[in-house]
C-alpha cells in the first residue's frame, strides 16, 4: 500500500498538468496588442457582421460546407458499411470456413484510415487540381475506412451462437448471418453514422480553411484579415447547423429506438443515405459548385529509390517524431484533462452550463482556426498548436463526459452529499468515480484521432511531421512527401495499437468503441 | 434522553398515491428503533427523509433545532445512513471507500490525495476490524468482495463518518439468516459506541420479528402511516397482524 496507485478518477484528472507548461510557454510569448485583439475578438461576438453580402457570403459558404459533408458521408458511409461486411472474420468463416480474407482486407484498410483528410486532401489537390471532388474525397477516403473498422468490429463481436444453431438447422449463410446478426447491427449503425455526419461537417469545414471552399474558407479569410465580426457571422451560423443537426440526430436516433427491428432499421438508413446522396449532388450544382467539371489529372512523379534514401538521410527525424509525440502528448492532456477538472471545480448547476456554452464554442471551431486565433497574440511554437489542438477536443471530451454523467444514477452523489462531503469531493466521489473508466477508454480513443490531428496544427503551429509534410509539399519534394507519409502512417497505427491495448484495459475489450455504445445508450 | 430527530407531519406524495402519510414521530439520543412493515409501506422513504435526500412536501424534518432541507455540512456528517445498495464506489479499492466515509471532514487536497494512494490507513484499518475483517483486504476492489464483506465495508466507511444517528436501510435483506444474525450483532455491539464512549442513535428498517428484541422500540409503517409505534416487547402477534396483514 506504499506504492502510488492511482485510480481512474485521479488518472482522468492528471493529464490536465499539461495545461501548466502550455500556458506558460503562450503567456511569456505573449506580445503587445494582443490583449486588443483577443478583446475585439470577445467583442465582436455580440456583434456578428450584418451586411447582406457577408450574410449572403456565409450563407452560401455553409451550404457549400454542408453539402459537400452531406454527400462525403454518404458515399462513405454506404461504402463503408460494405467494406465493413467485407472485413468481417464472422462473414468469411460463415461463407468459406477461414478468416484470413477478412484480416487482409482489414490490414489495407488500416493505411487509408491513419492518414488524415486533410492529408488526402492536399494530396488530391496536387492530382487533380482545384475541383470540388477533392474536398467529397478527401473524406470519404478515410471515413470509409473508419466506418468500415467499426461495422466489422461490431460484427465481430456479436454472440454467434445464433449463427451457429442457425447453420445447423439448415440455414444458408446470407440468411443465417442476416437473422442472427443483422438486428444487433441496426443501433450500432445508426448512433455511429449520425456521429461521424457531425465529423464529416468539421472535416469539410477545416478542408475550407486550406483553400478547398465552404465556410472554413470564409472564415480563414475574415480571420486573416482581422475583421472578427465577419468571423462571428460564419461561427454563429456555423453554431446554428451544428447545434440544428444534433438535434434532428438526436430525434431520428429517439424515434428509431421505439422501433426493435434492426433489420428495418439497418434498410432505412441504407434508403435514406442514398436518397441524401442523391439531394446533396444538385444543392452543389444550386450553389454553383459544378461537379461535372473535368478533372486535371496529373499522377504525382514517383521519386527513385536513391531520392527517398536521401530524403531518409537529409530530414531531422528525431526532432520531427518527438515534437510531433509531445504535440500528441500535450494536446492529449489538455483535451482529457480540463473537462473534469473544471466540473469538478465548478459543480454547480450555473458552472455546469457556463462550461457547457464553451465546450460548444470550442467544437465549433476548427483546430487551425483556433491555432490562428492564438497566434494573434503569441508566437508560432508547440505550446499554441497543442492549446489548439487540445481546446478543440476539450469540446468533444467535454460534452461526452456530461452525456456520460446525464445518464448515470445519482444515488452516489446523493449519498455522500447526504454525509456531509463537500460538494466538489461528492461530485468527484459519488458522480466522477462511476464514468470514470468509460471515460479514459474513449480518452485512449481519442488520443488515436489527436495523434491523426496534429498533422492540421503542425502545418500552422510550424512544429512536428505536419509542417514538415506542407513544408515538403510546397516544395514539390516527393520522395520527402512519401517518406513522410510512410513515417506518419506508421506512427498513427502504432499509436492506434496502444490505445487499443489501453481501451482493452479500462472496458475489458478492444473492439468495444465507448463512442458507440455512449451514443447508444 | 435529547430528541435528536423529530417528523412533524410529513407527507410526501407520489403518483401512485402517499409514500409517507402524516408522520409524526421523534427519536431520542442512545435508542435503538426497528422500523417495520411490508414492502410499500414507506420505510425506505421516511429513512430518506430523515436524512434529507428526500424533500417532504408537506410538514418538517428537524434534526437537532436545524430543518433537514437546509443542513449544513457539519450537520449532515452527523447522520450517518447505510443504504440498501451499499452505494460502494465500485472503481475504488476498500480503503478508499471507508474513506469517503471521512470525506465531510476533510477538503479538496485530500480527497484527490486519496484517490491518488489511500490515506490514513491506521483508521482505515481499524473500522474494518470492527467490522470483522481482516486489513489485507484493504487494498482489494471492492468490486471483488463477496456480498456479506461488501456490507462490512459498507458499515466500516459508516464507523469512519462517526455519525451520532445511524440509518440503515433494510442491511438485513438479501443476506442468509446466519449471515444476517452475524451482522446485526455486530452492528449492535461494535458501531453502536463512539469513541468518546456515547451511545449511538440507530433507526434501522427490517423484516426480520425475531431480530426485534433487540431494539429498544418498534415503528411500524403502513401504507405511509404510523400504524404502531411502541417499545418492541409490546410487539406481540396481534401487532404483527396489524402490521403485515392484508387488512
Amino acid at each position: 500500500m506504499s506504492r502510488l496507485s492511482p485510480t481512474p478518477p485521479i488518472l482522468s484528472l492528471l493529464p490536465a498538468l499539461a495545461l501548466l507548461p502550455v500556458l506558460i510557454s503562450i503567456l511569456i510569448s505573449f506580445h503587445n496588442g494582443g490583449a486588443t485583439l483577443l478583446w475585439e475578438f470577445i467583442c465582436a461576438a455580440v456583434h456578428p457582421s450584418i451586411q447582406a453580402e457577408v450574410v449572403q457570403s456565409a450563407f452560401r459558404g455553409i451550404q457549400i460546407t454542408f453539402s459537400t459533408a452531406l454527400l462525403s458521408w454518404s458515399l462513405s458511409s454506404i461504402f463503408g458499411i460494405c467494406l465493413g461486411i467485407a472485413s468481417a472474420r464472422v462473414v468469411w468463416e460463415t461463407f468459406l470456413g477461414k478468416s484470413w480474407p477478412a484480416t487482409v482486407i482489414r490490414r489495407l484498410l488500416a493505411i487509408p484510415r491513419s492518414i488524415h483528410e486533410l492529408l488526402w486532401g492536399l494530396l488530391l489537390l496536387q492530382m487533380v487540381g482545384l475541383s470540388p471532388w477533392v474536398a467529397i474525397v478527401a473524406i470519404v477516403i478515410p471515413y470509409t475506412s473508419l466506418v468500415a473498422r467499426v461495422v466489422s468490429d461490431q460484427l465481430d463481436t456479436k454472440d454467434r451462437r445464433a449463427l451457429k444453431g442457425l447453420k445447423q438447422a439448415g440455414a444458408g449463410s446470407s440468411s443465417a448471418l442476416i437473422t442472427a446478426l443483422g438486428p444487433a447491427m441496426g443501433p450500432v449503425l445508426l448512433s455511429y453514422v449520425g456521429y461521424r455526419l457531425e465529423c464529416a461537417l468539421r472535416g469539410a469545414t477545416v478542408l475550407g480553411v486550406f483553400g478547398l471552399g465552404g465556410i472554413g474558407t470564409d472564415l480563414q479569410l475574415a480571420l486573416q484579415s482581422l475583421q472578427f465580426h465577419d468571423v462571428w457571422t460564419a461561427l454563429w451560423l456555423l453554431a446554428a447547423v451544428m447545434f440544428s443537426l444534433e438535434q434532428i440526430l438526436s430525434l431520428i436516433r429517439g424515434y428509431f429506438k421505439l422501433s426493435k427491428n434492426g433489420i428495418w432499421q439497418i434498410t432505412t438508413i441504407l434508403i435514406v443515405l442514398l436518397i441524401l446522396c442523391a439531394l446533396s449532388i444538385p444543392w452543389l450544382n444550386a450553389v454553383d459548385i459544378d461537379l461535372g467539371e473535368p478533372l486535371h489529372w496529373s499522377p504525382l512523379p514517383l521519386p527513385t529509390f536513391y531520392e527517398l534514401i536521401d530524403a531518409i538521410h537529409t530530414l531531422p527525424w528525431i526532432q520531427l517524431i518527438s515534437s510531433t509525440m509531445l504535440l500528441t502528448v500535450l494536446a492529449a492532456g489538455i483535451a482529457i484533462g480540463t473537462p473534469p477538472l473544471a466540473m469538478m471545480l465548478w459543480p454547480s448547476q450555473l458552472g455546469i452550463a457556463i462550461q457547457r456554452i464553451i465546450w460548444g464554442l470550442l467544437r465549433l471551431m476548427p483546430t487551425p482556426l483556433t491555432a490562428l486565433f492564438l497566434m494573434l497574440f503569441s508566437k508560432p511554437s508547440l505550446a499554441v498548436a497543442a492549446l489548439a489542438l487540445g481546446a478543440h477536443n476539450i469540446g468533444v471530451m467535454g460534452r461526452l463526459l456530461k452525456e456520460g454523467l446525464d445518464q448515470q444514477s445519482d444515488n452516489h452523489l446523493k449519498a455522500l452529499s447526504a454525509a456531509g462531503a463537500g460538494t466538489r469531493s461528492a461530485w468527484l466521489y459519488g458522480c466522477f468515480s462511476g464514468q470514470s473508466r468509460s471515460y479514459l477508454a474513449y480518452a485512449a480513443y481519442r488520443t488515436d484521432v489527436i495523434l491523426r490531428e496534429t498533422v492540421v496544427v503542425g502545418m500552422v503551429g510550424g512544429t512536428g511531421l505536419g509542417w514538415q509534410l506542407i513544408e515538403s509539399l510546397g516544395s514539390f519534394n516527393w520522395a520527402q512527401v512519401i517518406v513522410l507519409i510512410a513515417v506518419f502512417t506508421a506512427l498513427t497505427l502504432i499509436g492506434e495499437a496502444i490505445t487499443d491495448r489501453l481501451r482493452y484495459h479500462w472496458t475489458g475489450s478492444t473492439k468495444k468503441l465507448p463512442m458507440v455504445v455512449d451514443l447508444q445508450s | 434522553m435529547r430528541r435528536l430527530l423529530e417528523i412533524k407531519g410529513v407527507f410526501v406524495h407520489s403518483i401512485r398515491g402517499n409514500r409517507l402519510n402524516d408522520i409524526n414521530l421523534s427519536i431520542s439520543s442512545g435508542e435503538r428503533v426497528a422500523l417495520v412493515g411490508s414492502n410499500g409501506s414507506g420505510k425506505s422513504s421516511l429513512l430518506a427523509v430523515a436524512n434529507g435526500t428526500l424533500l417532504p412536501d408537506l410538514g418538517k424534518v428537524i434534526w437537532k433545532d436545524y430543518s433537514t432541507s437546509n443542513l449544513g455540512q457539519r450537520q449532515r456528517k452527523e447522520i450517518g445512513t447505510l443504504w440498501q445498495d451499499l452505494r460502494l464506489v465500485e472503481e475504488l479499492n476498500v480503503a478508499q471507500n471507508i474513506n469517503c466515509g471521512a470525506l465531510a471532514n476533510r477538503n479538496l487536497l485530500w480527497s484527490l490525495a486519496n484517490l491518488l494512494k489511500p490515506i490514513e490507513l491506521n483508521a482505515c484499518s481499524e473500522c474494518l476490524q470492527k467490522v470483522g475483517l481482516s486489513t489485507s483486504i484493504l487494498s482489494a476492489m471492492v468490486s471483488e468482495l463477496s456480498g456479506g464483506q461488501r456490507q462490512r465495508v459498507a458499515i466500516a466507511r459508516l464507523l469512519r463518518q462517526k455519525p451520532e444517528l445511524i440509518l440503515a436501510d433494510e442491511p438485513l435483506f438479501s443476506l442468509d439468516p446466519i449471515l444476517a444474525e452475524e451482522i446485526l450483532h455486530l452492528f449492535l455491539d461494535n458501531t453502536m459506541t463512539s469513541d468518546m464512549g456515547e451511545e449511538r442513535t440507530l433507526l434501522m428498517s427490517l423484516h426480520q420479528p425475531s431480530f426485534f428484541r433487540h431494539f429498544d422500540r418498534v415503528i411500524a409503517l403502513k401504507s405511509g402511516r404510523v400504524v404502531f409505534d411502541q417499545p418492541s416487547e409490546c410487539l406481540d402477534d396481534e401487532a404483527l397482524a396489524l402490521i403485515y396483514g392484508s387488512a
